[in-house]
């Protein structure tokens, strides 16, 4: 779908920047509160606001109204007419999905003249889909299917006189994920909508009119985006379908469970489908605080990955090779690593994918051994005030939140690629109130326009001191955010950056009309990060060479900072995760323990947001849950934790911080000028950064592979392979931006 | 968490209306001739003496429910209203609570190669039509129980108008 933009055009010529201020203008007033409009649904008096559709009012009354092209998310098409109602002293039904109410309208939704209506759009509907509902991997799960149960005429007149077959269309290749079967498409143009709208890629159009139209990339090419997958969830047919998923299951065979996910921060909601102790796919779960209706490709394809490279047994290693034993044999082996070591002399490295409970077990386990050290792998500074207050550390705007901001300055960040989801809302905020993107880093595609300001320090020191012309809007906006990146913080001059952005931010602050929005954003990359920092963990792996620690407990920890050679020759590592990846292959003794959708567990979201996760299988093998594997541990070690149950391990952290009582909720955090002035306090010495602030995924090549489960899936192997062929394609459009 | 429930105990003459409307339903006119009410009149007085006793007790059921002790002192009851599947338009699941219970073992059988599972909670569905129901039954039987808070879709106002906008982001041209 194309996008004309004249005004846009004439606006580009103009002075961007000075554009940038007029944001200031817009009214800060809420509009008084409409009069509501009265309408009838079948008889039944509900009152909406003007402006709402017959579709929502019919919604609002309790009744819904069949559709196959209207969807929630998406943009009004009004094309496959299903959503036809009646109008009292309307001479046509009405397409409902597009007609606004009007005062003491009438509808009547199961009126014969709706009801002929609908089995008539029905007919044409199914009089051009093949009827091939037993090998369809829609089937079960199919609106077509079920609106033509209910909504559709009992019998078919199509006759196919001339033995002209039915309309057949021939299968597009749109990349590793999205299998097509074109003939079944009814041409609603979700996913055109979808892929132009929300994931911001115009590949996907229509192509002929009337019975030769087809929905497709005109030229065979990848639909390149992270949010691809949705367009499966979103087609109301077979005719787009998950590729991996092909033929293994059937909807109704499968157990849902309602999950969390933890490819990234951003903590989606998902379902997990479960069938034969097995996960069969992974679905979105609606939650307009965090993800909507979306979830990311990593998210819905990297499943596969928790079956291959497992760790399902104990392994120790006997001269240089990692050998198969039992736990037993395992634990003891720890308990004389133990022994022998300095109790201050025991870390523990908490990686990505770690959820709270084994961190806090972890932690206390270390603490009462004598050890101080538990670090997380992702570095942050730790100079000045650091992560004494949440507010510094989280994404204190809300994901939600975003929607409302009118200048977001994007500080070493790759949202599109670091979490999809975010840029996401940015996107939809873009389109829908205008919001005007900052960035400072490098130059990425993140499907919206956005005044690029640079990569190098200098810029980041004049918008600190506030000389940039970037200022200017930030501060005559009524909302700003700033979301800085944890890529740009791993560095030595981590602390100074850092402190740059927070002095903007103070700024802005101290003019703020809302006093309580927030400004300042984290975006952290990894879904343990916020819930080990709550839990005290200190952030990044420096402190183990400070230490010369001489066993290092690795939860989980596979991003590859922990290194032997760099700590100390002679220490000792000792495993507990799921994935033979990196960790495993330094370890010493390997303990395996469960993954994400094996486990009960809690995560916190960048926002801080705690949520939990569910169990959905079994872990494999011997794999054991991982707090359970910790406390069985300090059992051996003589250091026996005080809980036996996940509700102790639960109350465990409650004590710790009350926002993990608190699931699903984000608690605001408070004290920004307190955390601010701690800050200034302690001045830092004039340091200047000559590494650019950039994050480290720029093309979405780099987004399929970034941790242990995504890196064993073949799913994601296919699509970085893909990617990487469409570079060569001259059809495909080209990410690194001028 | 453990409120006191409050338990209605039905009184005989609550018990008599349902027989009273299965024996009389064919016969109101007589009734009317015999009372010189009619029939609606008479339920109303009826209902007016209501004698329903309320017992502020915790009720308790899991000592005589047959559940054994193991599946009332180990189990976690998630009380949550059921997602709604994204691949489809449909709404109809969404709209009661359910429970369900923590996730246990399964095994692979090793005659056929399915899954066997020793739960016997585990294909438990009961639903509800609020959570405060939800809960007082978790209470009844005794199983320890967290609530999920319903996540509802936010109603956002649209207009097929927005695709011709011609000075907004939200322009469509061609599709």
């Amino acid at each position: 779908m194309l996008r004309l933009w004249p005004l846009r055009q004439v606006a580009k010529v103009q002075n961007v920047l000075g554009g940038l201020t007029q944001i200031a203008t817009k009214s800060t007033q809420p509009a008084p509160a409409p009069e509501l409009v009265e309408v009838f649904i079948d008889d039944k008096q509900v009152f909406v606001e003007p402006g709402t559709t017959v579709l929502q009012a019919c919604a609002v009354a309790g009744v819904e109204i069949p559709r196959f092209c209207y969807h929630d998310r998406l943009s009004i098409a009004g094309n496959c007419r299903m959503c036809l109602v009646e109008v009292e002293r309307s001479p046509k039904p009405v397409a409902s999905c597009a007609m606004p109410v009007m005062k003491g309208m009438k509808v009547k939704t199961d009126s014969p003249m709706t009801r002929k209506a609908r089995e008539g759009v029905m007919e044409f509907l199914l009089m051009n889909h093949p009827l091939d509902c037993p090998i369809c991997d829609q089937g079960g799960e199919c609106d077509l299917q079920d609106q033509s149960m209910a909504f559709g005429s009992d019998r078919s007149r199509f006759t196919d006189n001339a033995f002209t077959g039915k309309r057949a269309v021939e299968d597009k290749n749109i990349g590793p994920l999205i299998k097509t079967i074109m003939t079944r498409c009814i041409q609603c143009t979700r996913c055109i909508r979808f892929a132009s709208e929300i994931a911001g890629v115009d590949d996907l159009g229509t192509s002929g009119r009337g019975t030769d139209m087809q929905v497709g990339t005109y030229v065979e090419k990848m639909f390149k985006s992270e949010l691809s997958g949705n367009v499966i969830d979103l087609c109301p047919v077979g005719a787009l379908t998950s590729k991996p998923y092909a033929f293994t299951a059937r909807p109704w065979e499968i157990r849902k469970v309602e999950s969390i996910d933890v490819m990234d921060a951003v903590g989606s909601n998902i379902v997990v489908g479960m069938r034969t102790n097995e996960v069969m796919r992974v679905l979105p779960r609606v939650n307009e605080d965090i993800n909507e209706e979306w979830i990311s490709d990593k998210t819905r394809f990297a499943y596969d990955g928790l079956k291959r490279q497992r760790l399902t047994t104990p392994f120790i290693n006997v001269d240089g090779q990692l050998v198969p034993t039992d736990w037993e044999t395992a634990f003891v082996k720890v308990a004389e690593k133990v022994k022998k070591v300095d109790p201050k002399l025991i870390a523990g490295v908490a990686g990505s994918t770690a959820d709270a409970e084994a961190m806090v077990c972890l932690k206390d386990m270390i603490n009462r051994l004598g050890g101080e050290l538990l670090c997380t792998e992702d570095s942050f500074p730790l100079n000045r005030s650091g992560i004494d207050f949440r507010s510094n550390y989280i994404f204190n705007t809300t994901i939600g939140g975003i929607e409302q901001a009118d200048v977001v300055l994007l500080i070493g960040t790759n949202p599109r690629l670091e979490a999809p989801l975010i840029n996401a809302r940015i996107r939809k905020t873009w389109i829908h109130s205008e919001v005007c993107v900052g960035v400072l880093g490098a130059p990425v595609d993140l499907s919206y326009e956005y005044q690029y300001l640079g990569d190098s320090f200098i810029v980041l020191k004049d918008l600190a001191a506030g000389t940039h012309p970037m200022c200017k809007a930030l501060a005559s906006a009524n909302k700003p955010m700033i979301i800085l990146g944890t890529d740009c913080l791993q560095g030595t001059e981590n602390g100074v950056i850092y402190n740059a952005v927070k002095d903007i931010a103070e700024r802005l602050r101290k003019n703020l009309k809302h006093k309580d929005w927030k400004i300042f954003n984290l975006l952290q990359k990894n879904a343990s990060q916020v819930g080990a920092l709550d839990l005290g963990y200190q952030p990044g792996v420096s402190g183990l060479k400070a230490l010369q620690a001489e066993l290092i407990f690795l939860l989980g920890a596979d991003a590859g900072t922990v290194s032997k050679d760099k700590i100390n020759p002679s220490s000792s590592v000792i495993y507990i995760g799921h994935h033979g990846d990196y960790g495993a292959q330094i370890a010493d003794v390997v303990l395996p323990a469960a993954a994400y959708t094996e486990k009960d567990a809690i995560y916190v979201n960048t926002e801080g947001r705690v949520q939990l996760a569910r169990q959905a299988v079994n872990p494999p093998g011997m794999a054991r849950h991982d707090w359970k594997i910790i406390r069985a541990l300090s059992e051996i070690l003589g250091v026996a934790l005080p809980y036996d149950k996940l509700a102790d391990v639960r109350a465990r952290l409650g004590e710790i911080s009350p926002t993990f009582d608190q699931p699903g909720q984000v608690n605001e955090s408070g004290f920004e000028a307190q955390a601010y002035q701690l800050q200034t306090e302690i001045k830092d010495p004039i340091v200047n950064v000559n590494t650019a602030i950039s994050p480290t995924m720029l093309k979405l090549k780099d987004f399929y592979m970034t941790d242990p489960i995504s890196r064993a899936s073949l799913t994601m192997a296919k699509c970085i392979q893909a990617c990487k062929e469409s570079e060569k394609n001259p059809y495909s459009k080209q990410e690194a931006k001028a | 968490m453990a409120s006191a429930m409050s338990t209605k105990i039905l009184g005989p003459l609550r018990l008599s209306k349902q027989l009273i409307s299965a024996s009389f339903c064919r016969s109101k006119s007589d009734l009317t001739a015999a009372t010189g009410h009619t029939f609606t009149e008479y339920e109303k007085q009826r209902d007016k003496k209501d004698v329903s006793i309320i017992v502020n007790e915790k009720m308790d059921i899991s000592a005589i429910s047959g559940v054994p002790e193991e599946h009332i002192k180990t189990r976690t009851v998630r009380i949550f209203v059921p997602a709604r599947n994204t691949m489809q338009s449909g709404t109809y699941n969404t709209r009661r609570w359910r429970m369900e219970f923590d996730s246990r073992e399964r095994w692979e059988n090793p005659l056929m190669g399915w899954i066997s599972t020793g739960d016997p909670l585990s294909n438990l569905e009961v639903n509800f039509n609020s959570k405060e129901d939800a809960i007082s039954f978790c209470e009844k039987n005794g199983w320890d129980w967290f609530v999920e808070e319903e996540k509802k879709p936010k109603m956002v106002k649209k207009s097929y108008g927005a695709n011709f906008a011609w000075n907004k982001r939200t322009r469509v041209s061609t599709k």
